[in-house]
């Protein structure tokens, strides 16, 4: 007889599995092994990075300011100047991804539901340490792909945490999913060494140090890098100034998330950039 | 037994007679569709008796916990399945209760051998109008009831869930001339926690018919609430972000009371 779709499983515990635990259960995810690494005979790839991108985020006054680029590309070809790669997880958490598309997106929705899902079903929220691992075993269970040469992802994570001290936390990740956390600022994608310079020296020898800045120099800063980043890597959008195309920038500060409306980013770049 | 029709009848009726027994102690719930959303009320001192189960549905329950545990956890795992496989305006509760919970509470209850579900739920949906919000209550052998107009009777914005009959049906005469789905937040906590009163008095007298008269509601009100927290969530309405529900501490509903 078939199963019913409701779990009868008279063992049952609540607090048995996660979410993509239970997505696998129902073959919605696939499976988390190493049978993605490459088995023997076959033909070994070396593995390309391919985070074809620039991500950036700092923290500044009014919390962390994570900015992306949205330019994606296939190889030497741009296929799209409006991908979004600054995503919300939920009201206080931000992934923004550098990588295949459609495994971060993927991925960032995995985690954007495994947050509800704990909540609903443990009845409390998802600790910060809880998402930063959570997020770190989704790209290890990914790793296998990563050697395969498909679906490479280096995402950062912008947080706020409540608890024990409200304070803004800022991640970033490598591919196998090792989790660093850092004080001022991280970048991540093609276009990162360029933006890595850039926000050292500000940080260090600039008007002020990052954590000082207020929105508008903070904005006018990430800018200025974005662009800087795209001036030698052909992977990056930069601002787009004949299609007026900008960056997406969001802000996790303790009331939530803002995304910056696309007039104030043209106007701050028009007065402190272009 | 089974092979037996007459005594397989009989088994299921001692059975309902069973678990009648272990819910009537139950107190009531009460979730009223107001201009702000769905508010869900009830009074109590432990367990958590309303839940959140997706971005525009909630549940409350009495029975047992472990049971109301099983269920609440089906619910949010098919619910989530299909939110995440689909989209979230995908996950409906019509569905969610008249194909998945109804017959698995429907053949537990039957199958004479198992161990039914010692559980009465109480769901609900919340539109972006009034008239679109969804109220379903499910009993432990599968039966659904809905807020749905029918041929004889007329759309109600409002449900009731408790121990009895008797007091259910005596909250569902109180809310239908009280309360209307244009209600303020404040007016429909206190029809509300009115309800709650008279549903609650209803299980303490037991073999009444009549609705208690206005000054015993209220005494009894006031006596449970200097005892009891208020348990209460919202399904809000408005607003742009997905997930609606949103828990209202008793703090926050204190200053509402009006007596």
């Amino acid at each position: 007889m078939e199963r019913s779709p409701v779990a009868f499983d008279q063992n049952f515990s609540g607090a048995a599995g996660d979410f993509p635990a239970l997505l696998r259960r129902r073959s919605l995810l696939a499976p988390a092994t190493a049978s993605g690494l490459p088995q023997a005979g076959t033909p070994q790839k070396v593995w390309q990075p391919t985070e074809a991108t620039t991500i950036l985020a700092f923290k500044f006054s009014g919390g962390v300011l994570v900015a992306g680029d949205r330019r994606a590309t296939a190889g030497n070809t741009v296929v799209y100047d409006r991908a979004d790669k600054v995503l919300e997880i939920d009201r206080h958490s931000i992934m923004a991804i550098a990588g295949v598309p459609a495994t971060a997106w993927e991925m960032a929705r995995v985690l954007e539901h495994s947050c509800q899902y704990f909540r609903r079903t443990q009845l409390q929220e998802m600790s910060v340490d809880g998402k930063v691992r959570a997020l770190s075993k989704l790209l290890r269970d990914n790793f296998g792909f990563v050697m395969q040469g498909v679906g490479v992802v280096v995402p950062i994570f912008a947080t706020y945490d409540f608890y024990p001290k409200p304070e803004a936390r800022l991640y970033f990740y490598d591919a196998m999913g090792a989790q660093f956390e850092v004080t001022d600022y991280a970048a991540t994608g093609s276009g990162s060494p360029a933006v890595r310079g850039i926000l050292y020296y500000e940080n260090n020898w600039g008007a002020k140090p990052l954590r000082e800045l207020g929105e508008d120099e903070a904005v006018s800063i990430a800018l200025r890098a974005l662009d800087t980043a795209a001036e030698s890597d052909t992977s990056t959008g930069g601002v787009d100034r004949s299609g007026k195309i900008y960056p997406l920038i969001k802000i996790v500060s303790h009331e939530g998330i803002t995304t910056l409306p696309e007039s104030k980013i043209a106007a701050v770049f028009k007065e402190t950039v272009a | 037994m089974i092979e037996e029709p007459y005594r397989w009848v009989e088994a299921i009726a001692n059975r309902r007679e069973y678990i009648e027994a272990q819910l009537a102690p139950g107190s009531p719930i009460a979730a009223l569709g107001c201009r702000d959303g769905i508010l869900f009320v009830t009074l109590g001192q432990t367990r958590q008796k309303i839940f959140e189960i997706y971005d525009r549905i909630a549940m409350g329950a009495i029975g047992h916990p472990g049971d109301i545990e099983r269920l609440r956890m089906a619910a949010i795992e098919l619910a989530s399945t299909e939110g995440f496989t689909r989209s979230a305006t995908d996950v409906s509760l019509r569905r969610l209760v008249h194909y998945s919970l109804s017959p698995a509470m429907k053949s537990a209850f039957e199958q004479v051998y198992g161990a039914p579900y010692l559980a009465r739920m109480l769901f609900a949906e919340v539109g972006d109008q009034p008239n679109e919000d969804l109220f379903l209550r499910v009993e432990y052998d599968g039966e659904i009831a809905t807020n749905g107009a029918t041929y004889a009777q007329a759309r109600q914005d409002f449900a009731a869930l408790s121990g009895t009959e008797q007091s259910r049906e005596l909250m569902e005469t109180f809310l239908a001339t009280q309360h209307t789905s244009d209600a303020t937040l404040e007016a429909a906590l206190n029809s509300a926690l009115d309800a709650w009163s008279i549903g609650h008095m209803t299980l303490q007298t037991g073999d009444t018919k009549k609705t208690p008269e206005h000054a015993a509601v209220r005494k009894h009100r006031q006596e449970q609430l200097a005892n009891a927290g208020i348990e209460a969530a919202l399904l809000e309405r408005g607003g742009n972000r997905a997930i609606r529900y949103r828990s209202l501490p008793d703090k926050e509903l204190r200053p509402l009371i009006r007596d």
